[in-house]
């Protein structure tokens, strides 16, 4: 503890210099507390709020790379909704977002309750599954860029051979049906283990005692799943999905390696066509108005998710 | 605790004694340098990754040289071109990073009010090296003034497999663009297709263009701000992709990149492409047998003429940098007739210089699959011709729209419902162009 003024007067050593007193109004609690917040306010407020209030700013505005315009109010939002290729996006984002977050939902509790169970090799395996999170998602997805080549195709190549498929076999990035698929897979492999990893943490916490008891009540083991163990890991679940709907509608890295949004703008989503409008375009208003557009949806999501947690 | 206050009394004496000592001694200690040292320049270049990667240790050995010769040092960054357009929205927005970089297409005229004006150099170099090719020069001609210097073009040539073409009965490659339609067809059905990318890609931008106007067909009026893509010229050469499409390539070409094609003749399966001679380059590099194969063809020609839309790179310099003059000179050697020779070698003749008399380089001459190269020049034009390259086009690019109406088509949209909807991104591009303006 810091050594006070009246200590040192009483002890008839020197008096304090200025650092000492500045270490006592630094270690009064209501100081010190708010002080070991502020690093963490300071990065906030630089790295989340300043650059999103700039964004909000960009998209009201007529601005371009290195040349500010005008306040022009909605009038982004209203070209761009006037835009075939954006109203192509908002459906893209959904069906992408859609289908990828069932997935994920269905084989995710799936694979949690399979790595609940005592496996051999417990351990190794958790740590394998969790591999597609772990590896950077630019660099996992170029490897999915030669899986789905139009030549050397891996997954034709197998699929043909095993005469699941005719030959040459689908043309992944270069049909709109399949690169969507595509883009989707990969997007799922990707997320799953985050899904897991979560939801095992939750079945972890679920006392054994219920499950015993529903054995004993004569439950088999779909009706303990459905009335035992879902209702217990459910405010896990609302966590994990939440966090995944933001992250898959926000999506980029995935969709950028493989299909640069195409074939024809059908895999575009808001973020890889905010990039090409924003960036290599050069309007950095459309730009932001496009990545801003689904924002009042999704906060109205997290707003609507976390009062029904709460109330769990 | 008090401990740390009777350390920290000699250590303010220091700091009190070292702030007496001068602010250039204080800057010296900073850098940990030798105080020499600490005054070289340093002058900063990005740069893309170069399809020949020789070429950029080549650039990099020049630059150390001029560096040398100069009491500075050159550093030349290189990334991938995909992803150099964010990266150079970014220092443009933030003004701060390089101090010059490569441009591509109409960059210039994206960036005019943030490049510095470039006449002068661009005047001597001209003298000195015999004029510089139109098509390279308006690129970099803005309304005001030249906002960067052309560096080098890269032919876009038809690219093909003789032994596949001889095995169907061709002694010639094509020589316009409906020849290659019908020799596509059995070549197709002999199990080698051609490919033209019909994807997000820089080359597919390429491809178009130079069909478009080969059937004399527009994007837009000379004014540069008219969309003049409805029309039936335009109608003609979507029915050319459509027939092409269904009846000499494989679906694959929706899904290609810049790399896609490359691939595509590489491995044996594909007959044509349209393509710089990065192909047969980079067989040559690896050894692959199938370079004896691969042989090149001036870009086929159409209704009206052969048209050609060869990439072009230039470079400019930020007017936030504050070694403009040392960049001005660093290109002014770039462009001595030795430094350029050499570059052009390293790149095995993919770079071709954009001032004439440079153009008159023997490894064109000497190797007969490169010998009709450097008349590609008479054929080119920038993108956006004829009217003069500008924001707009670069964004109908940056925006895949032509790639785009060609692929809605060959996918089964009806021809004039494609190009209403390019005529209105177009319309689209140039409105934006018009604000900023």
């Amino acid at each position: 503890m810091a050594v006070g003024p009246r200590v040192l007067e009483a002890t008839g050593l020197p008096g304090p210099g200025r650092l000492s007193r500045l270490r006592e109004w630094w270690e009064q609690e209501h100081v010190f507390g708010y002080g070991l917040i502020v690093p963490a306010l300071v990065l906030l407020a630089t790295l989340v709020a300043f650059p999103f209030g700039m964004a909000i700013y960009f998209s009201l505005s007529d601005y371009w790379v290195g040349s500010p315009g005008g306040w022009v109010g909605l009038q982004n939002y209203r070209d761009i909704l006037a835009n075939e290729t954006f109203r192509q996006t908002i459906q893209n984002s959904f069906v992408f977002t859609g289908i990828a977050l069932s997935f994920k939902i269905v084989l995710g509790v799936w694979l949690a309750m399979l790595l609940a169970r005592n496996l051999p090799l417990k351990r190794v395996i958790r740590g394998v599954v969790l591999l597609p999170f772990v590896i950077p998602t630019a660099l996992s997805t170029l490897a999915w860029l030669w899986m789905f080549d139009s030549l050397y195709s891996v997954v034709n190549w197998t699929a043909i051979r095993l005469h699941l498929m005719s030959a040459p076999g689908p043309n992944w990035l270069g049909q709109s049906t399949y690169a969507m698929a595509a883009v989707i897979i990969v997007n799922v492999w990707r997320g799953l283990p985050f899904f897991a990893i979560t939801v095992l943490a939750g079945l972890m916490a679920v006392p054994r005692e219920y499950q015993e008891a529903a054995e004993v009540d004569g439950a088999g083991s779909w009706s303990r799943f459905w009335h035992v163990t879902l209702p217990l890991i459910k405010p896990v679940l609302a966590v994990v999905i939440l966090f995944s709907t933001i992250f898959t509608f926000g999506d980029f890295n995935i969709v950028q390696v493989l299909t640069r949004g195409g074939p024809i703008n059908t895999t575009h989503l808001f973020a890889t066509l905010a990039y090409q409008v924003g960036l290599q375009g050069g309007n950095l208003g459309q730009g932001a108005a496009i990545s801003l557009f689904i924002f009042p949806l999704l906060a109205l999501v997290v707003f609507f998710q976390l009062r029904y947690i709460r109330k769990e | 605790m008090d401990q740390t206050a009777l350390r920290s009394i000699p250590r303010r004496r220091f700091l009190r004694a070292a702030a007496g000592a001068g602010a250039g001694m204080a800057s010296w200690l900073a850098l940990r340098k030798a105080p020499a040292y600490a005054q070289k320049r340093e002058l900063t270049f990005l740069s893309w990754n170069h399809f020949v990667p020789a070429a950029d240790d080549e650039l990099r050995k020049q630059a150390e040289a001029f560096g040398k010769a100069n009491n500075c040092t050159v550093r030349v960054d290189t990334m991938a071109h995909l992803q150099m357009p964010a990266k150079i929205a970014a220092e443009a927005q933030s003004q701060s990073g390089h101090d010059m970089y490569r441009t591509a297409s109409a960059d210039p005229f994206l960036y005019e009010n943030l490049l510095i004006p470039m006449d002068d150099l661009v005047e001597k170099l001209g003298k000195q090296g015999g004029g510089w090719y139109p098509f390279a020069a308006e690129s970099c001609q803005t309304k005001s003034g030249w906002k960067a210097i052309p560096w080098f073009w890269v032919s876009f040539p038809g690219t093909y497999n003789m032994a596949h073409f001889k095995k169907a009965g061709f002694e010639q490659p094509p020589k316009t663009w409906d020849e290659l339609l019908k020799m596509g067809k059995v070549l197709k059905k002999q199990g080698n297709p051609v490919g033209i990318a019909i994807s997000h890609c820089s080359d597919a931008h390429s491809t178009y263009w130079s069909v478009s106007w080969s059937y004399g067909a527009k994007v837009l009026e000379a004014d540069g701000k008219t969309p003049a893509i409805s029309s039936e010229k335009t109608a003609q050469v979507i029915e050319w992709y459509k027939e092409l499409y269904k009846d000499a390539m494989e679906p694959e070409v929706l899904s290609w990149d810049d790399a896609g094609n490359n691939r595509f003749l590489l491995s044996g399966k594909g007959s044509w492409i349209h393509n710089p001679v990065s192909p047969y380059n980079s067989a040559l590099a690896n050894k692959q047998p199938i370079a004896d194969d691969i042989n090149h063809h001036n870009s086929p020609a159409g209704p009206a003429g052969t048209h050609s839309a060869p990439p072009n790179l230039s470079l400019g310099i930020w007017k936030f940098s504050k070694n403009q003059q040392l960049a001005k000179e660093f290109i002014a050697y770039l462009f001595q007739k030795q430094n350029f020779d050499a570059w052009i070698v390293a790149s095995n003749a993919f770079n071709h210089p954009p001032l004439k008399n440079l153009a008159d380089h023997p490894i064109w001459a000497r190797n007969p699959k490169f010998a009709m190269l450097p008349k590609e020049a008479e054929y080119g034009h920038p993108r956006g011709w004829p009217a003069k390259p500008n924001e707009a086009v670069q964004r109908i690019d940056d925006n895949y729209v032509m790639a785009d109406m060609v692929a809605k088509a060959v996918n089964g949209m009806p021809t004039k419902r494609a190009m209403d909807w390019a005529q209105e991104q177009v319309a689209l591009a140039v409105k934006g162009q018009l604000k900023v303006g």
